[in-house]
């Protein structure tokens, strides 16, 4: 293979183990187990995992966030947090739980999931995957450390201009919340092109586009609202910071600066994103559905059809975020009606998994649980939006908690609710143990009561007239009593989060004397679950041919004329094995990845303090651009290669060298913004 | 796996699903429970109001029962469908879909979805037009209060001779339309009074068209909805509509400038002194400080941050202050609602309502009540949130109380 | 199960790039796509800031567009960016036929050029702020300079990656089989000329 020479690296490269090296952080990593290995890692599914465990972590932060407003709230008058502060924890509250929840999230399962589902080894760029897991750490730590240097961003999530101006806001607060979102949106398009990337190009044999399971379907769709909706953010982004940085006139008024500039930017962007989180967990329960109803999920070209016109309304109905904006009556006209017709691909989707349950033979475990929990919970948050769609109705909606509490049943009882049914779905695929049921059925239904306690109730609250966004209410409004089942709600939505937590760990002391769950433990479809359970780092050897759809189904089972199933073959021989020697190619762990990301938050804190640390932020990326660019996709002294394999199973095997220079070309454009 | 089939997984089943059942229920019920919440959107009380509300009546209905139909497809499903037991293995058939099924529910919503948006059509296009015989008011929202222009002359001009100016309460003669030319000096605020229309955005920089009307005279409350930084949650506003006999009387009052304190009341002269010194660089008082505040507007033609505060000539004709959060005066007895109705008297004060019942306004004849007054000159920030050393709202002058003394003596008078 | 695998692209340096459609479900290489991916994506970067410098293009106070563009000059500059694309195209033909010595002189040349523009820029850029453009001055300022100042930086990426290219060539690292890596830098290179004539017919030439 002709990769460079390493003598050739920027850095002195070497062949051995790390651990036996004092500077094993100038020579290549090749261990792939060990902590240290998941600095390095390349392996999507290590990188799945650590997505989603910095999700939970920053959960749990947005989560007391969430709490701390909700006891600032219980009564009139609360005095738990002052103004400034509440403004600081709500704003936190929504840019943490969007950008650093859910949106991670979805790319979670998106890492882990997607080339398990389509039978690839690895994503397309596998270093570049890396990289988009690092910016979006440090992005989110950045984000963070607002708190311990003068305070949060205080301007809500949408950051409307010109309040986030220096003469309206001069803290840092709001600089630390554009630079790391700049920073999360660099992870967000660098991830859309791999999997996207990965999706289009590294699909098994015989795996066609109409023969993938929703969740990759739906991965495709958020992967292509990614890509086209984060430039325009970064955009706006672009524009707040020159703002702020250099004194330009964009959201200056007196010079003529128009504050709805940004509020198109920012909804254009922003409504897409509203798609890109719900999408995902539609996606997990138009594949989980149908293992727990024992049959195949109803209308599957009506369901993927209906997530792809989804993705494509989503982009003409942005102005409804600004119907009491003063866009004018044919504006407001126009995007009231594409509003409500986007209901329609949504209601199908609710529909079609109805159907799905229908006749089927339920198996009410709690991944099952969850899913229906979505399926009812959402179609709640979609009815109270389309009340939204009706445009002279949302001028009396808008900005109150009936909108907060459509968009919680939207993201936490639909996205949510989703993911937690993948959770425990997936567990055992992921880490080799199942979650234990009780508990999670308790969990289910305490998490059901705490979300309806605290969400239900915002829509009385809304609709008589409370404000988003305010720190304070006064007596004689008669906002007390649902304010106070609200409070008492999240508090039991906390303890439903906390034995999930608890759930992990007990299950996890628990496994240790129990057998391995095995490779299919629900008797499922897709064939994620054809492999050995934790998925080996190779995933598949050999590499599946497909033949149809749910194709590890129909290897277990097959149909007599009136289509009623006939087990074939037993489970335990149609799985992979884990046994045997597997001589399988993968790419090489790296350091670059993580050292490039490293360098972009110091650009930040140079941009905000002082501008030298900004130059050395940037030479960190560029050295990290150039070591990553000079070292070859996979170590050439790294042992699995002295066999002489055919195998060849990645598609990283040219040196992503072009791509890399792509990558240098947008985080510059943060470089630059210096 | 277990099945979790105990006699406590049923209870906690049936609990949590009967706590869901009576939640939504009791959430039903108190929504359009109209007493004692003053904000509420289910109770319109002028034509605009009533027209959304007659809108979206029957989409809450047909969401209502869309929600009830999907919750009793997938409860029947659950129930009818379940596994029975450990020993229940057999397979159902293998469903793909039904294409005319399909097909059917995607038309259906879409039917149902096509009757809204015209309906929606019609509402929005009445809702934009122009009304005839209105009253025009330019309404501006500036940290962390708002502020009110009327063209009384009718010659679509805010300022000129006999139009008046006023803040955070707008009065307003029931029944005859109210246009409003909504604007902001510094962020973006939202005009709104639920009981009489929906929210507008106030833009810096564009003026935009609202209005409203109400169909009674009365007290109608509302609150800033577009967050605006620090104080956004005081910043509220009211609308007294009033008879038009009353709004013409009212008027007059409004358009004399501020008369000087009488001479033997001492404490409001040496209060007027005060003021000169220590308030006029911001407040305007019409016929005492004009000159100084046309200067500062000529100075920086868009002011957006410093220099512009709440008009104070006839203060005291007010019911509340700072943004419609503290009560001025003893508010009305208690449960009359009309906005200069029944008065309370200072020697009959049970007869009057609460004043730290704050947001319950009083009306304006009605005895000043002091300590609220008198704290917010002590030390503004105390009282209401405020970016004072960033020159947005109103900075503590560390007053003794000699001087509040005289400042409340001489607003006292600002009738 | 060699047949269900992805083979590896490039170990036959003779293969044409044509061979790349059985590696890939499209036919089209990892690199490329993603590259086509990112640039679909880089689109609604400019349209957003295009479409800033619309809203934006009169200015309430300082000098105005039509005060200060020097619209001969920049025509000038804007043909050696676009005569960039043909030695770009030229660059990647001979890497294809395996003329390295043609390869690095188009590539210099390609790098050349861009470097010309970009040199017009700076000098345009010093030339408006000495007649009282800053950035700072008006709205329209800002507009321009972020604007502009943003393709500026794409093009100066896309010369430091010639360059790179260059550096590899004369070392001997840039083989017949990676040509792609010369076609995917290609891509970008001509988008950012494409973009280029956009911004000069949005913001020179339409009053």
């Amino acid at each position: 293979m002709a990769t460079p020479d390493p003598g050739q690296l920027a850095l002195p490269s070497g062949n051995g183990a790390v651990e036996h090296r004092p500077l094993g952080v100038f020579t290549r990593p090749s261990s792939s187990k060990g902590w240290r290995s998941w600095f390095t890692s390349v392996d999507h599914k290590k990188i799945g995992v650590m997505y989603g465990a910095a999700a939970l972590f920053f959960f749990i932060i947005g989560g007391l966030e969430a709490l701390l407003i909700r006891v600032q709230l219980w009564a009139p008058r609360g005095t738990l947090l002052t103004a400034d502060e509440y403004n600081q924890v709500f704003t936190m509250h929504g840019t943490t739980m969007i950008f650093l929840v859910v949106m991670p999230i979805g790319a979670a399962f998106a890492n882990y999931l997607m080339p398990l589902q389509i039978g690839a080894r690895d994503v397309a760029f596998p270093r570049i995957n890396a990289f988009s897991f690092w910016c979006f750490l440090f992005g989110g730590i950045f984000l963070n450390t607002a708190w311990f240097l003068g305070g949060g961003a205080d301007g809500g999530w949408f950051m409307y201009a010109p309040n986030s101006s220096v003469v309206f806001s001069p803290g840092h607060g709001i600089d630390f919340w554009n630079i790391g979102l700049l920073i999360t949106g660099i992870a967000s398009l660098t991830g859309a092109v791999n999997l996207i990337v990965t999706v289009l190009n590294m699909r098994a044999p015989g795996m066609t586009l109409m023969k993938m399971p929703v969740f990759t379907w739906m991965t495709l769709v958020t992967q292509f609202l990614l890509l086209f909706a984060i430039p325009v953010l970064t955009a706006a982004q672009v524009l707040l910071l020159f703002d702020r940085a250099f004194d330009a006139n964009f959201f200056n008024v007196e010079a003529g600066g128009d504050p709805l500039l940004w509020q198109h930017l920012f909804w254009i962007f922003g409504h897409p994103e509203v798609y890109l989180m719900i999408l995902p967990a539609f996606g997990l329960v138009s594949d989980i559905l149908p293992v727990f109803s024992r049959k195949p999920i109803f209308g599957y070209p009506f369901i993927v059809f209906s997530g792809i016109a989804i993705g494509f309304m989503g982009w003409g109905v942005w102005a409804h975020h600004m119907f009491v904006s003063g866009i004018g009556p044919v504006s407001v006209l126009v995007f009231s009606l594409t509003t409500m017709f986007i209901a329609v691909p949504t209601g199908v989707k609710i529909l079609n998994w109805t159907a799905t349950m229908a006749r089927g033979k339920l198996k009410l475990d709690t991944p099952m649980l969850f899913c229906i929990g979505l399926i009812t919970m959402f179609t709640i948050g979609g009815i109270s939006g389309v009340t939204h769609s009706v445009a002279p109705a949302d001028t009396q909606q808008t900005d109150t908690y009936y909108i907060v509490a459509h968009f919680h049943y939207v993201l936490f009882g639909g996205a949510f609710f989703g993911f937690m049914a993948g959770f425990y779905f997936y567990w055992p695929k992921v880490f080799g143990y199942l979650m234990n049921e009780t508990l999670g059925k308790v969990n289910f239904w305490l998490m059901f009561v705490g979300f309806n306690l605290t969400f239900g109730p915002m829509h009385v609250l809304g609709l008589q007239g409370m404000s988003r966004r305010i720190y304070t209410y006064d007596a004689g409004y008669g906002f007390e009593f649902w304010n106070q089942v609200a409070t008492i709600g999240a508090f039991v939505l906390a303890g439903s989060i906390a034995l999930f937590i608890f759930n992990i760990f007990y299950s996890r002391a628990k496994a240790k004397s129990m057998a391995n769950p095995g490779p299919d433990p629900w008797d499922a479809r897709t064939i994620e679950w054809m492999i050995p359970s934790p998925v080996p780092e190779y995933n598949f050897d050999p590499i599946p041919t497909i033949t149809r759809r749910d194709d590890f189904w129909y290897r277990k089972y097959g149909e007599t004329e009136d289509h009623m199933p006939v087990r074939i073959a037993a489970t335990d021989e149609v799985c992979q094995s884990a046994e045997g020697e597997h001589d399988v190619h993968l790419p090489s762990p790296s350091y670059w990845p993580i050292v490039t990301a490293f360098g972009l938050p110091i650009v930040g804190y140079g941009l905000l303090y002082t501008h030298w640390l900004s130059l050395i932020g940037g030479l960190i990326v560029v050295a990290g651009i150039y070591g990553w660019a000079l070292e070859p996709p996979d170590d050439p002294e790294a042992e699995h290669d002295h066999h002489d394999d055919d195998h060849g199973p990645v598609g990283e095997v040219e040196p992503d060298r072009a791509e890399d220079e792509d990558l240098s070309e947008s985080e510059k454009e943060v470089e630059t913004v210096g | 796996m277990s099945r979790f089939r105990s006699p406590v997984a049923k209870v906690l089943i049936v609990a949590s699903l009967a706590l869901f059942v009576v939640l939504w229920g009791a959430m039903i019920w108190t929504a359009f429970e109209h007493d004692a919440v003053p904000l509420t959107t289910l109770d319109p009380q002028g034509p605009f109001s009533t027209m959304i509300d007659d809108l979206v009546a029957p989409v809450f209905i047909i969401g209502g029962m869309v929600f009830v139909g999907v919750l009793g497809a997938v409860m029947y499903f659950v129930l009818r469908y379940r596994e029975k037991g450990d020993d229940d293995l057999e397979l159902p058939k293998q469903t793909h879909g039904h294409t005319a099924a399909e097909v059917a529910w995607t038309i259906a919503p879409g039917i149902v979805l096509a009757v809204v948006a015209f309906l929606t059509v019609g509402v929005i296009l009445d809702l934009s037009a122009e009304e005839e015989g209105a009253l025009r008011v330019e309404v501006y929202g500036a940290q962390w209060w708002w502020g009110y222009n009327y063209d009384i002359t009718g010659d679509r001009s805010f300022d000129s001779d006999g139009d008046i100016s006023t803040a955070n309460e707008l009065v307003i003669p029931v029944g005859r339309p109210v246009e409003l030319r909504i604007t902001s000096m510094d962020v973006i605020h939202s005009f709104w009074i639920p009981a009489l229309n929906g929210k507008a955005d106030a833009v810096p920089g564009m003026h935009r068209d609202w209005k409203i009307q109400a169909d009674a005279p009365g007290v109608y409350r509302g609150q800033c909805t577009e967050f605006c930084g620090l104080s956004h949650a005081n910043m509220r506003m009211l609308v007294r509509a009033i008879p038009a006999d009353e709004f013409d009387e009212w008027v007059a009052r409004q358009q004399q400038p501020a008369a000087d304190p009488p001479a033997d009341n001492e404490l409001a002269v040496a209060g007027q002194e005060q003021f000169v010194n220590l308030c006029a660089s911001c407040h305007l008082v019409d016929g005492l400080n004009n000159e100084q505040i046309a200067q500062l507007h000529e100075d920086d033609e868009f002011p957006l941050v410093a220099g512009v505060a709440p008009d104070l000539t006839h203060f005291r004709s007010r019911g509340t202050f700072a943004g419609g959060i503290y009560n001025l005066t003893y508010p009305n007895p208690a449960g009359d609602d009309s906005p200069f109705g029944a008065t309370c008297t200072l020697e009959d004060l049970e007869n009057c309502g609460d004043p730290t019942d704050i947001g319950l306004a009083g009306n304006p004849d009605n005895p000043l009540y002091r300590p609220f007054i008198e704290d917010w000159l002590r030390n503004p920030p105390a009282m209401k949130p405020m970016a004072a050393e960033e020159g947005r709202g109103m900075p503590n002058l560390n007053l003794t109380q000699e001087q509040i003394d005289q400042l409340v003596a001489y607003l006292d008078t600002l009738r | 199960m060699a047949d269900t695998t992805v083979h590896e692209v490039g170990l036959d340096a003779a293969a044409p790039v044509a061979h790349l459609d059985h590696d890939t479900n499209t036919g089209i290489s990892n690199t490329k796509l993603g590259m086509w991916l990112f640039l679909g994506s880089e689109c609604l970067l400019f349209g957003g800031l295009i479409t800033t410098y619309l809203i934006y293009k009169t200015p309430l106070s300082g000098p105005t567009p039509e005060q200060i563009f020097d619209i001969p000059f920049t025509s000038a500059s804007s043909f050696v960016l676009l005569m960039s694309s043909l030695t770009m195209v030229l660059a990647v033909s001979a890497i294809e036929r395996g003329d390295h010595h043609r390869l690095r002189v188009w590539l210099a040349a390609t790098a050349i050029l861009g470097s010309t523009f970009v040199a017009g820029q700076l000098y345009e850029f010093t030339a408006f702020y000495r007649e009282g453009l800053g950035f700072t001055t008006s709205r329209f300022s800002s507009a321009f300079y972020t604007l502009t100042g943003f393709h500026g930086v794409h093009v100066t990426i896309g010369i430091l990656m010639l360059v790179s290219l260059l550096l590899w060539s004369l070392r001997g690292k840039l083989p017949e089989h990676r040509s792609e890596t010369v076609e995917v830098v290609g891509l970008y290179w001509h988008f950012v000329d494409i973009v280029w004539i956009l911004i000069f017919a949005v913001v020179y030439l339409i009053p």
